[in-house]
């Protein structure tokens, strides 16, 4: 068999060159820029006003809030990247891994075998959901169903009670504090990096922003754009089961009831960051950016007494805003 | 009748797409109950210029007067407004709602849609177009496309519009349908109004137009009378002069087979098609929209199901039931929308030029940078796309460029054939030539090319062999060199005017 | 899908929802009593009234996730005035809603934003407008007020109470307006084929106004209704309105895509869904495990879909034989 090769081997090439491939998209630069200088005027404003607002306390406060929402910011990035929206069970998700954790850790099956239990599981359940979406389902009506689900499921396993724990070996994980910074914002912190390298360096990760920046393309082409919608909904499903054992840990018991409005606090994140729907395009770091915004205004707001009220009002208009904003700069771009 | 009679005057309308020029300077006008026909070859501007009228693209120079008064046109409802309705050449049919809706929809101001009311309403127009045994209540999507093309002719009908545009009205229709969209044409002229008529098909001219206005390249020509003219001198007018030096120098095959097709039928096609394809030989398909060309290479690619004969390549048999099974058997694919499935437009061209051959740049799952950059800067300097352009959005790029992203990525597979619809749609005359080489030395260097156009001056430029289609049926195979540009227009427009031996 | 097709589906939806009727019937007497019945009724009239709403946007080719959090509003809006009557608070109530959605409608429309994520932000920040309306509290009509509203459900005329023969007029103005109405056929074309819609002459905006209008004022009156009903709103109410809604219209056959289903189609989505959860209910099981059964069933509805779809495409791509191409 005869097969053309005009092009030499690149097996060879020594790695660099000239160019480097990755260079970030100038939306992304904007969208990023817009994000950072928008933390940067309400440190600057906070700090202003509210004496106590940039201390390294506060700060760290903020990480620590920004950090559950952030986790699983950068699974739901994932899935908008992927081009599939968003994901609207990852709230019932944790709730129902924390519920497992708790129930498993009651039940006595230790801390590891808990831990690789739940993570499993929440794994499946993210892939569950991805399988039927690469089939083609809408995403945003499957999870829909899959957080109703999962909420029904976890009231099924907690009896709708609180279950205790029973032990002390998992509250490091929920409280813990090494070097000072609490483990959740130890988990944000590793993963988010983490999550851009995956996207940025590897294969599947790859075939992922493809198949979000036009899936009939990348067909074409002869990818699998089935990988897309699996792997993206598998992380988001470990995400949440990492908030889920967290909290769980931290509080030394699973409740039905944890995490309200998680699914949204996640969604705006992730659009504050300025990720766009249609996918293919934004990063990781952008939804964890957004995160890291949402959290520092919150705080602003609750240092200056803001109700809760007010607090959802603002946010909810930040984020109807900054879509509006991305959306029409995105426009006269084109 | 180019008196001041005239219903329509456009003057100095330019358009650009890009780098792209789609029109440039062109005036055109049209009198009360005349049947204009334009003619010209794809990418000519024809379709830029009733767009424009229409209101679906703006211009980017020139005026638009309509019975004297000057008009902006916006948007279609603008367009509709100011007297003009017009039959796409994609169609414009809302699937799930009744063919009645689908007449009335953005004209009929009645608040009441009551199905007897339509039906009362849409039945004349129905009748006319020769739908008067559907059924109005029947979703418009149950139609053929033949028929939803019918249906959008009669909702032109209803909307009482002094000029009618019909571009290719029956490009998907069959001989009798064309009769009925004939008849219709000639009773509306009667009635005062005024129409254009695009089309590739000459016959068509003589049959129903009083004059004809022809396009190339951007510009318009004086309309001449149809009276004066037959097949011979229109054909002289449409293909003006040669742009020869546009191609490149031919070589000799003698290559193996590469890919032999024997009695393969495939959905789009209404009689078996078997031919032969050698190393280092280009056969260019030539037919217009709805000819069977396409359809072809979809059923080789695995893009469409093959409904019988067999496919070989290399000797072996092919069963490509699916484009990733074509493209692990070296086969390359370029479908004619590379905006919809030829390239990422949000990402740079290293993503682009690299996506098919991803597990050649990647190590244990891992991409390797340098073998990303080595790849995709090969095949940019191979296909001339400068460097520095590596790094930008394919979506930024001219259609040119666009094109050659979207051929040159599938060099990192090593494919053995490689199959193209419409190389150059949308690309400028210069980059032609340059995607004319490129092939040219794909070629040279061994690998067995099909290429489908409509564009009849790149089939005989660019192809060692050439085959006609015409309306699912292949027409003939021959040598292009053997071939002349009258014969070739002559198949893919109305062959059975070659079978009679004469002018239509 | 073409027509008999289309007629096939419904009728395998209504012999579903028969048969959940008839699983349940069987060991369930006050199914089939007259007082079993009504209070059936009356059980479906928030989830059904807001199920229309959804179910327009969705026939536009939009979704509006917002329907909760306006729920929410417009029953802390009612109950707070409804010092001024029952019934001219619930006018002022759902005419507040309605303006809201028109107000998303045209952002939406203008923009040419995705409705899924702009009334991502509307469903925070409503959620956030009730809380400070209701100053995070309950809210309650006065005592002297309390037996206002229990004309809402005696017995009006057999198994029909006032509040859900006002769901059944809902139910048959919006499928007159739907089928028979020029705006109402221009909401299917914007969701049947959007970009054919425009190029035949249809104005984007009205029908994308209309139709948020009417899943803001049809989300407003559930939430009205229901708050007057137990005479108490909480802003934190209505958070599962959403899911339910949402599967009302899925079961019942409106396509996510746009332009396809009818309202017969939410009604039987409807009583699917109210047959299960009730029927769930009267058995004993704890509320929770309605949760799971009404996640479960929506779960299988998508995955029945899509097999459905999957087998039709690959029919379509056999049969393709006289596409030009």
């Amino acid at each position: 068999m005869t097969s053309f090769r005009p092009i030499a081997d690149v097996a060879g090439a020594g790695s660099g060159g000239e160019f480097d491939p990755r260079v970030a998209t100038r939306r992304r630069r904007v969208a990023t820029a817009i994000v950072i200088a928008a933390l940067v005027v309400l440190a600057g404003i906070g700090g202003a006003f509210t004496p106590t607002f940039l201390t390294f306390d506060n700060l760290l406060v903020v990480i620590r809030q920004a950090s559950i929402t952030g986790v699983i910011a950068l699974g739901m990035s994932y899935v908008t990247i992927s081009g599939n929206l968003f994901a609207l069970s990852a709230e019932e998700l944790a709730i129902l891994t924390a519920c497992i954790f708790g129930w498993l850790m009651r039940a006595k099956f230790g801390l590891a075998l808990s831990l690789i239990a739940t993570l499993l599981f929440a794994g499946l359940g993210g892939a569950v959901q991805g399988g039927i979406i690469a089939l083609g389902a809408d995403p945003i009506i499957t999870t829909l169903a899959f957080g109703g689900f999962f909420r029904g499921l976890a009231s099924v396993v907690s009896q709708n009670q609180n279950i205790l724990l029973g032990t002390d070996a998992a509250q490091w994980l929920g409280t813990g504090r090494p070097l000072g910074v609490p483990t959740q914002s130890w988990a944000f912190l590793i993963l988010t990096p983490l999550a851009w390298i995956v996207l940025q360096k590897t294969r599947i990760g790859r075939v992922l922003v493809l198949a979000g920046a036009n899936r009939a393309a990348a067909r074409s082409a002869g990818l699998r754009v089935g990988q897309a919608a699996l792997l993206g909904l598998t992380l988001l499903g470990l995400c949440c089961g990492l908030a889920g054992i967290s909290a769980a840990a931290q509080f030394g018991q699973a409740v039905a009831n944890l995490f309200q409005g998680l699914n949204f606090d996640v969604v705006a994140a992730v659009l504050v960051g300025g990720i766009a729907l249609r996918g293919g395009q934004g990063s990781p770091i952008q939804a964890a950016l957004g995160a890291a915004f949402i959290a520092l205004l919150q705080n602003f707001m609750l240092l200056n007494d803001f109700s809760s009220g007010w607090r959802m009002t603002v946010v909810g208009s930040l984020v109807a805003l900054a879509t509006c904003l991305f959306h029409i700069l995105q426009r006269r771009r084109e | 009748m180019q008196s001041d009679g005239a219903v329509l005057r456009m003057r100095g309308i330019s358009k650009r797409y890009g780098s792209v020029t789609a029109l440039q300077g062109v005036d055109f006008s049209l009198a009360a109950g005349e049947v204009m026909a334009l003619l010209g070859e794809n990418g000519a501007g024809k379709s830029t210029l009733v767009k424009i009228l229409a209101g679906l693209e703006r211009a980017d120079a020139g005026t638009i007067e309509i019975g004297g008064v000057l008009r902006r046109l916006r948007s279609p409802s603008q367009s509709l407004h100011a007297g003009v309705a017009y039959v796409t050449q994609e169609l414009s049919i809302v699937a799930p709602l009744s063919v009645a809706e689908n007449i009335c929809l953005g004209s009929d101001r009645h608040a009441l849609w009551s199905r007897r009311r339509l039906d009362r309403v849409v039945r004349r127009h129905l009748d006319l177009v020769g739908l008067g045994d559907i059924d109005s209540a029947t979703p418009a999507g149950d139609l053929s496309v033949a028929q939803q093309q019918l249906v959008e002719i009669a909702r032109l009908l209803s909307r009482n519009a002094r000029i009618l545009i019909l571009d290719e009205p029956t490009a998907a229709l069959s001989d009798a349908e064309i009769e009925k969209v004939k008849a219709v044409v000639r009773t509306l002229a009667a009635e005062g109004r005024s129409i254009i008529y695009v089309t590739h098909r000459l016959g068509e001219v003589f049959e129903i137009a009083d004059r004809v206005t022809i396009f190339r390249n951007g510009h318009s020509f004086a309309p001449m009378e149809v009276k004066s003219l037959d097949v011979d001198r229109l054909i002289e007018h449409l293909l003006g002069r040669r742009l020869e030096q546009m191609f490149p120098e031919r070589g000799s095959i003698s290559g193996p087979v590469v890919l032999a097709l024997r009695d393969v039928t495939a959905p789009g096609l209404r009689e078996p098609v078997s031919f032969d394809l050698h190393k280092g030989e280009i056969l260019g398909l030539a037919g217009q929209l709805g000819s069977g060309a396409a359809a072809v290479v979809r059923a080789i690619a695995g893009v469409t199901p093959r409904l019988g004969g067999t496919i070989a390549l290399h000797g072996r048999p092919l069963d490509a039931r699916s484009v990733r099974n074509a493209i692990a058997a070296g086969i390359a694919y370029c479908s004619d929308d590379r905006k919809r499935d030829g390239i990422f437009a949000v990402r740079n061209l290293f993503e682009n030029f690299t996506s098919p051959a991803l597990p050649r740049i990647t190590v244990g799952g891992v991409l390797s940078r340098g073998r990303e950059v080595k790849l995709a800067s090969d095949l940019a300097a191979f296909f001339e796309v400068a460097r520095d352009r590596l790094g930008s959005h394919a979506g930024k790029l001219s259609g040119g460029n666009q094109q050659k992203v979207a051929l040159g990525k599938w060099l990192g597979i090593e494919p053995s054939l490689l199959l193209v619809e419409e190389p150059t749609r949308g690309v400028d005359v210069g980059a032609r030539a340059e995607i004319y080489r490129h092939m040219r030395g794909l070629a040279n260097q061994g690998l067995a090319v099909v290429f489908v156009s409509s564009d009849n001056q790149e089939v005989l430029g660019l192809a060692d062999t050439v085959a006609t289609f015409f309306r699912g049926r292949l027409v003939r195979i021959t040598a292009a060199e053997h071939l002349k540009p009258e014969e070739l227009l002559r198949d893919v427009t109305h062959p059975e005017a070659v079978a009679a031996g004469g002018p239509a | 899908m073409n027509r008999r097709e289309a007629a096939i589906d419904l009728g395998v939806r209504a012999a579903f929802m028969a048969l959940v009727y008839l699983a349940f019937a069987l060991q369930l007497p006050n199914y089939y009593t007259v007082h079993g019945i009504a209070a059936l009724l009356d059980g479906a009239v928030l989830i059904g009234t807001v199920s229309i709403g959804v179910g327009i946007t969705m026939l536009a080719g939009e979704f509006d996730l917002s329907v909760g959090s306006l729920a929410a509003v417009t029953g802390v809006v009612v109950i707070k005035m409804v010092g001024i009557g029952i019934i001219p608070s619930l006018i002022v109530g759902v005419l507040f809603a309605a303006a809201i959605g028109a107000l998303q409608g045209l952002i939406i429309g203008v923009l040419g934003i995705n409705s899924l994520v702009f009334t991502i932000g509307s469903l925070i920040g409503l959620r956030g407008v009730a809380l400070i309306l209701s100053h995070e509290n309950s809210v309650t009509i006065p005592i002297d007020q309390l037996s206002d509203t229990d004309f809402f459900t005696t017995p009006l005329l057999g198994v029909f109470s006032p509040l859900s023969a006002g769901m059944v007029i809902v139910f048959v103005v919006a499928g007159l307006f739907l089928r028979f109405t020029r705006w109402g056929r221009e909401i299917y074309a914007i969701g049947g084929g959007r970009t054919e819609a425009k190029a035949a002459g249809v104005p984007l905006l009205r029908p994308m106004i209309i139709a948020f209008t009417c899943s803001g004022a049809l989300a407003g009156l559930g939430g009205a209704v229901l708050s007057l009903r137990l005479g108490s709103a909480t802003p934190l109410g209505f958070d599962t309105l959403l899911l339910s809604a949402a599967t009302t219209c899925l079961m019942g056959g409106i396509a996510l895509e746009g332009g396809r289903g009818s309202v017969v189609g939410i009604a039987i989505g409807l009583f699917t869904l109210r047959f299960l959860v009730t029927g769930v209910a009267s058995l004993g099981a704890p509320y929770y495990v309605q949760n799971l059964a009404a996640g479960g069933l929506l779960i299988v509805v998508v995955v029945v879909q899509l097999l459905a779809t999957r087998h039709r495409q690959r029919r379509a791509r056999m049969t393709l034989a006289l596409q030009p191409g």
